[in-house]
């Protein structure tokens, strides 16, 4: 380009009868929050891809539930039922008669587990979070290590520990260690949330008279709420999901079955009933649904506004 | 009789000691502040009379009573927190009431006492709200609030209004005086900020590094402050010192060499600092723009004019920074030489160990 092409061209950028005036609305947005539409799409595709990953499972699950059994081995496979039919949801009750027993198995002893692991764990926490005492460093790096060891491998040890206790094929029997095992993660949770309330408000209770009971009852608690109710559905998720386990080992009794162990009804000796089981663990897994519902109403953030300047 | 006595009193905090011996009596309605720079150790002499420090070596008397292993509640004291402290999910009624709810007092009391602090604090349509409702001030005055219903021989105040913006902390400060006047109760109070000690203050007690520098009424600092610390602590902008050393010390006069300053002779009846490296110590408020005294002539590096007043910053011939503050609007511009005295009178010696000479 010449330099007389390249003044001219700059002279008509500059001059204003040739600048557009630019009708074009302006987005409310912060300029940090705007995007281009392909950075959209991008983010929408890979939000799509992620979901698709996790729930794939669910998916298929869910459409062999909806499949009569012959469709099921029909080929070619198809993954969109032809047939749409709850029916296997009604008929897994009386091919399974104690489905009903196992779900509410299931149920009580993630239920129990919680309730335990949270009047444990709320004094600990609050423990570790306020009192300096010689061994918390090492108590709390021990529950730490704990928690690197999987329950499977302290199956044998906890299988004779619980046979010289007489637990073997109780509730107790996957009721205990469910609690053993979600206590020591739980009071790391705790303890964080609680180091958070701000120490003024124990020092000013404390200056007014308060027991350290008073305050822990009539201060502390409700402020870490929200930090309960997280430990309280982790533990419930944790203890519903690690029935599997110690069910298989230290019960066989049917009666105190959770579903986990309970499914096995549906593989007969000849075929497996696929959609019923996946219809039951569908069923299965409403109660934890509805528990978490019921409990995130509580998970309340921004509790603490107001306590202390910051 | 002193209604709070602190005697040799210690703190340390493993190898570190914060409280090196302090020895203090504060009499019944006085209102003390506890001032000095951070980490000089006032909170935590503060928090010691609190009981929420426990005392390392010392007494600490509240009523001619040891108190040393008494919990707070029962040495009569309440303590109103830096950071409010407020509960978060009680109402401002109940945090008022908090503590007479831990006594257990029946609710008509409850009801009596906390409106009468309300009404006190102008607080009471504000009772059914959360603190996270309120404004900074407020706040303020519901923590205050709940230490009034106890009715405390002693409050403590932990750089109460620290937290206020400059506007509210002027205003909040007037409250607390009208507060100390009406209820008459000792009040002891902690900060870092001189004016309000210097507003505030019966009795203010100047902390350097864990000792008293000085006790003594706001005045008597400003006038005759003991030592360099609390000469340049007390008073904004900061006191000026000049470096010299004595010639001559005669018993009626001393002579000093200020270097490329000249010599000024004051009246001093001492002659143990004959031949002493000495501090000569001028406030910026005491400097004249006329040729009267011992006059410094130097060059403004930097003009502040604030309508009432009129600061210069400039450096001495020596190194030293130089504040000078004059009333009104004077015609000083930066860059600019200008001849600024003072008057004999006006002038702090301080010896070799930073001692005051009078």
């Amino acid at each position: 380009m010449t330099d007389v092409a390249r003044s001219t061209e700059i002279a008509a950028a500059d001059s204003p009868a040739t600048v557009k005036p630019k009708t074009k609305v302006r987005s409310a947005k912060p300029m940090i929050d705007r995007y281009k539409w392909y950075e959209i799409a991008a983010l929408y595709a890979g939000i799509a891809v992620f979901l698709f990953f996790v729930l794939a499972p669910f998916i298929e699950g869910f459409l062999v539930s909806l499949k009569p059994l012959a469709q099921l081995f029909s080929r070619p496979y198809s993954f969109i039922p032809r047939v749409w039919s709850f029916e296997a949801y009604v008929s897994m009750w009386t091919s399974v008669p104690a489905l009903g027993l196992h779900i509410f198995n299931s149920f009580f002893i993630s239920s129990v587990v919680t309730l335990i692991v949270i009047a444990v764990v709320v004094p600990a926490a609050y423990a570790f979070a306020r009192f300096n005492f010689t061994g918390a460093g090492l108590l709390l790096a021990g529950f730490l290590a704990v928690n690197m060891f999987s329950g499977a491998v302290l199956l044998i040890p906890l299988f004779r520990l619980m046979r010289a206790m007489g637990l073997l094929n109780t509730y107790w029997a996957m009721i205990v260690p469910g609690a053993a095992f979600l206590i020591p993660s739980s009071i790391w949770l705790l303890r964080t949330y609680m180091l958070r309330i701000p120490r003024e408000l124990d020092e000013a209770a404390w200056v007014d008279g308060a027991s350290r009971l008073y305050t822990l009852r009539r201060v502390i608690l409700p402020l870490a709420m929200p930090g309960i109710v997280v430990v309280a559905i982790m533990t419930f998720i944790g203890a519903y999901a690690q029935q599997f386990i110690f069910a298989l080992t230290f019960n066989s009794k049917t009666e105190f079955m959770p579903l986990p162990i309970g499914l096995f009804a549906f593989f007969g000796k000849q075929e497996v009933i696929w959609n019923e089981l996946m219809a039951a663990s569908f069923v299965g897994i409403l109660p934890v649904m509805i528990v978490i519902v019921f409990l995130q109403r509580y998970l309340v953030a921004g509790l603490t506004a107001g306590a202390v300047k910051q | 009789m002193s209604q709070l006595s602190l005697k040799r009193l210690e703190k340390s905090f493993n190898e570190a000691r914060i409280i090196k011996g302090i020895d203090l009596d504060v009499s019944e309605g006085e209102f003390v502040v506890f001032v000095g720079p951070s980490g000089c150790g006032k909170s935590t002499l503060l928090r010691m009379i609190a009981g929420l420090e426990d005392v390392t070596a010392g007494e600490i008397e509240i009523g001619g009573k040891t108190v040393n292993d008494l919990p707070p509640v029962q040495r009569g004291i309440a303590m109103v927190f830096q950071s409010y402290a407020l509960y978060p999910h009680m109402s401002v009624y109940e945090n008022i009431a908090f503590p007479l709810r831990v006594e257990k007092l029946p609710q008509a009391e409850v009801d009596a006492r906390v409106g009468a602090a309300a009404k006190v604090l102008q607080l009471e349509s504000r009772l059914q709200h959360r603190p996270g409702q309120l404004s900074g001030g407020q706040r303020q005055r519901v923590a205050i609030g709940r230490a009034i219903v106890r009715q405390p021989k002693i409050f403590l105040f932990d750089e109460p209004l620290s937290n206020l913006d400059a506007a509210l902390r002027s205003e909040m400060r007037i409250e607390l005086m009208e507060l100390h006047k009406r209820l008459g109760s000792t009040m002891i109070y902690v900060t870092h900020d001189q004016v309000e000690a210097m507003t505030m203050a019966d009795k203010i007690v100047v902390l350097d590094a864990g000792t008293i520098a000085q006790v003594g009424s706001p005045l008597d600092l400003y006038h005759r402050p003991d030592n360099l610390f609390v000469a340049g602590f007390i008073g904004s902008p900061k006191m000026n010192f000049i470096n010299g050393r004595v010639k001559s010390a005669d018993g009626t006069t001393v002579t000093i060499d200020l270097g490329s300053l000249g010599t000024i002779a004051l009246p001093r009846a001492i002659t143990e600092v004959a031949g002493q490296d000495v501090t000569l110590g001028i406030r910026p408020e005491h400097m004249r723009l006329d040729d009267g005294g011992f006059v410094i002539e130097t060059t403004p590096n930097i003009v502040e004019q604030l309508g009432i007043h009129t600061i210069t910053y400039s450096t001495l011939s020596s190194g030293e920074p130089f504040i000078g503050l004059f009333e009104g609007n004077p015609d000083l511009v930066e860059s600019k030489s200008v001849r600024m005295g003072f008057a004999l009178e006006q002038a702090h010696l301080f010896d070799a160990r930073g001692l005051a000479v009078y």
